[in-house]
């Protein structure tokens, strides 16, 4: 059995509304284990971006807690909690959420601007990293001359480039056509034999067990079902 | 996030939006403009004030003055030489003046002259020459100032140099003094013996009534014989040299310079027919004894000191010897307050139109921040913390304000050489002499650079937080 490299415990995530609570997330415990590909399906409002943002250190949770590699999150600081993201979390979003007036290798690049990687060394892992995902004659395209796949892929080398742990992403499919939307998942399952962790959302229950190896069904902030996949696995 | 990474996404994010930011920019530039040319008023004033004082020798000037307190000491040749030997003082020399004819031709006129120890002559504050050279001493040579050549009505400086002049001095006569009050000029005192009643002579009042008379009469005498039988006695001299005159109320440079032996010569034929000299002779019982030299005292001595000498120290010095210091030093750093406010005010005019630039910078950081939410979002998710948020707008209405510093020195710079310009013209018009009324010393640029990045990122220090607090999630789902 794998090491467990993130587990949440009762994690609730309440936003006050007027005289209303909304419960976008309610008692959540799940764990992530080293190498898993775990996929959070459910509908739109079921919690599945809120729990996103708390696992990644985006958000503090109203109750309950994250712990990555036995550490809470609860516990660090802005510095720390950020040196986390920057250092172990890797985020995709749905709508890729790259900077506009940046190339997509200073897109790939400004992430190694919070891990203290010297200017000299920046340029060439971002590079690396974009060639690596089939990119290396668009590092120098901006997003607008990109499509839909090739900047959800820049996002994906964004997210790589700092060699993080976990990498969360947020419908990453959710702007992309069906070729595209297996192509990125491929990607991301195949990412998980090099040691990393992912956690996805999405609305694609399809794709999702088609390369998953667990999916989490949230329902109303809760966890509905839960689903092992273990012909997705493979042995890394 | 390191510096270099700050500054190239704030420069990146001015260059990206690059008519807000001109605009912006724009007004720093004029605002910094105005504080700059306002400033450079201050500094040229400042400076024209330094430069007088420098060139006048002022800053290593101090004069002494008998105390005007209780009994105070004289100033006399052993207080001068004791002066001279205060740790710092270069030169002491007493202001020794009294007054001469000068003829020059058929011309002569009344004026003052003052004696002059030779290394006097060196120190600055007499070395302001327009013609000619200094004197030496005892060479039958003699400095004037250019307050003479006008008594003279002589134009040209140059042309005066090598003239001989004739200086002469009266001095009151004791002799004659002392024959007036036992001669009988009006040849009546038989007549005036004839006519005492002898009988009267005991009664009440009537000898002392005589007495008083006689006494009247032979003090009328003596002093008609002290000031009216004047000697006079007189030189030649070559001019050799011709010095601005003028100088400070306290400070004054007399119309004619003597090398003290000359005036020694003159000081020796007898105490000086100005009557106003006479009683303090009188009360200090030098009437009917002449002292000698030593013995003389003066009104004042003027101590040259060394350059770096502190004035404070050799003050303190001249006071623990029972006299007075004023020193022209410390009446600068007077000024030099006075300038401060007078400079304040003008940098107050200057910083309301930074006031307006800063809520222009306040502005346009606002309005950055709402069209980079997104983007605060992202680098939030690659792990961006709030104070490098902060840091990144505060660079950003940082640089701002130092590139609209720089156009603004630049642009304070010009106003300030062309207001310059004006002003000479005008004084040149107006037959005054040309003063440069305007200055930009380096201090000035680096204040003004300081000034417009601090009120800069002042202005943005509120965009700023507002910034850092941007919460990355509801960012991240801003479309």
């Amino acid at each position: 059995m794998s090491e467990v490299r993130l587990s949440c415990f009762d994690l609730s995530r309440h936003y006050e509304r007027g005289p209303q609570t909304v419960r976008a997330l309610d008692g959540v415990s799940l764990e992530l284990r080293e190498g898993e590909f775990l996929a959070l399906v459910g509908s739109s409002g079921s919690g599945k971006s809120t729990l996103l943002n708390l696992v990644a250190g985006l958000d503090r949770p109203s109750k309950g807690d994250v712990e990555v590699k036995g550490r809470s999150l609860s516990d660090l600081n802005q510095r720390d909690l950020a040196n986390y993201r920057a250092r172990h979390t890797g985020m995709i979003f749905q709508s890729f959420n790259l900077i506009g007036h940046y190339s997509a290798l200073e897109n790939v690049a400004l992430a190694l601007a919070f891990t203290g990687t010297p200017h000299t060394q920046r340029a060439e892992q971002a590079r690396a990293q974009l060639s690596e995902l089939g990119l290396s004659d668009r590092v120098d395209h901006r997003p607008a001359d990109l499509s839909g796949g090739e900047q959800q892929r820049v996002a994906i080398a964004r997210a790589l480039v700092t060699d993080p742990d976990l990498l969360f992403a947020d419908e990453p499919t959710g702007n992309l056509d069906q070729d595209n939307s297996q192509q990125i998942v491929e990607l991301l399952a195949g990412l998980c034999g090099k040691g990393r962790s992912v956690l996805m959302t999405t609305h694609d229950l399809e794709l999702a067990g088609r390369y998953a190896h667990r999916i989490l069904r949230l329902n109303y902030g809760r966890i509905e079902d839960e689903r092992e996949l273990p012909q997705n696995r493979r042995e890394s | 996030m390191s510096f270099r990474d700050l500054m190239r996404m704030a420069l990146g994010s001015l260059h990206r939006q690059k008519l807000r930011s001109s605009l912006t920019i724009s007004g720093v530039v004029i605002a910094i403009g105005a504080f700059v040319a306002m400033l450079s008023f201050g500094a040229g004033n400042q400076r024209m004030i330094a430069d007088q004082f420098d060139d006048l020798g002022l800053f290593t000037t101090m004069l002494v003055f008998p105390s005007a307190t209780g009994d105070s000491l004289q100033l006399d040749e052993a207080a001068v030489d004791r002066l001279s030997e205060i740790n710092g003082v270069r030169l002491a020399y007493p202001y020794d003046h009294f007054d001469v004819e000068v003829s020059w031709g058929d011309t002569t006129v009344s004026v003052g002259a003052q004696a002059l120890p030779t290394a006097a002559l060196q120190t600055k504050y007499y070395t302001n020459l327009k013609a000619g050279r200094l004197s030496d001493e005892g060479s039958g040579t003699i400095l004037v100032t250019e307050e003479l050549l006008d008594h003279l009505q002589v134009e040209d400086a140059d042309s005066f140099i090598g003239q001989n002049i004739v200086v002469a001095v009266k001095s009151a006569s004791f002799d004659s003094a002392v024959a007036r009050l036992f001669s009988d000029p009006d040849g009546n005192l038989q007549d005036r013996f004839a006519s005492m009643e002898m009988d009267s002579l005991w009664e009440d009042g009537y000898l002392e009534g005589i007495l008083r008379q006689e006494l009247n009469a032979g003090t009328k005498r003596f002093l008609d014989g002290y000031l009216n039988a004047q000697a006079l006695t007189e030189e030649s001299f070559e001019i050799c040299g011709v010095i601005q005159g003028g100088g400070s109320r306290r400070n004054r440079i007399l119309p004619v310079i003597l090398p003290i032996e000359t005036a020694r010569r003159f000081d020796a034929a007898g105490p000086s027919a100005d009557p106003m000299e006479l009683v303090p002779r009188i009360m200090q019982g030098e009437i009917f004894s002449r002292s000698p030299l030593s013995g003389k005292s003066y009104s004042q001595v003027t101590l040259d000191l060394h350059q770096y000498a502190s004035h404070r120290a050799v003050s303190d010095s001249v006071e623990s010897m029972g006299f007075e210091a004023f020193s022209f030093a410390s009446q600068f750093e007077e000024i030099r307050r006075v300038m401060l406010f007078f400079n304040m005010g003008l940098g107050l005019v200057g910083l309301v139109a930074l006031v307006t630039a800063a809520l222009g910078i306040a502005n346009t950081m606002v309005m950055s921040i709402l069209e980079r939410r997104r983007e605060i979002g992202i680098l939030r998710s690659l792990g961006a913390q709030p104070r490098d948020i902060r840091s990144l707008f505060l660079v950003e209405s940082g640089a701002i304000g130092a590139l609209g510093s720089l156009g603004g020195i630049l642009l304070g710079w010009l106003v300030a050489r062309a207001a310059s310009m004006v002003a000479k013209i005008i004084m040149r018009n107006q037959d005054v002499q040309e003063m440069e009324l305007f200055a930009t010393p380096l201090w000035l640029i680096g204040f003004a650079m300081a000034v417009g990045i601090l009120v800069a990122v002042l202005a943005g220090s509120y965009p700023a937080r507002r910034a850092a607090r941007v919460d990355p999630v509801e960012a991240l789902r801003q479309e």
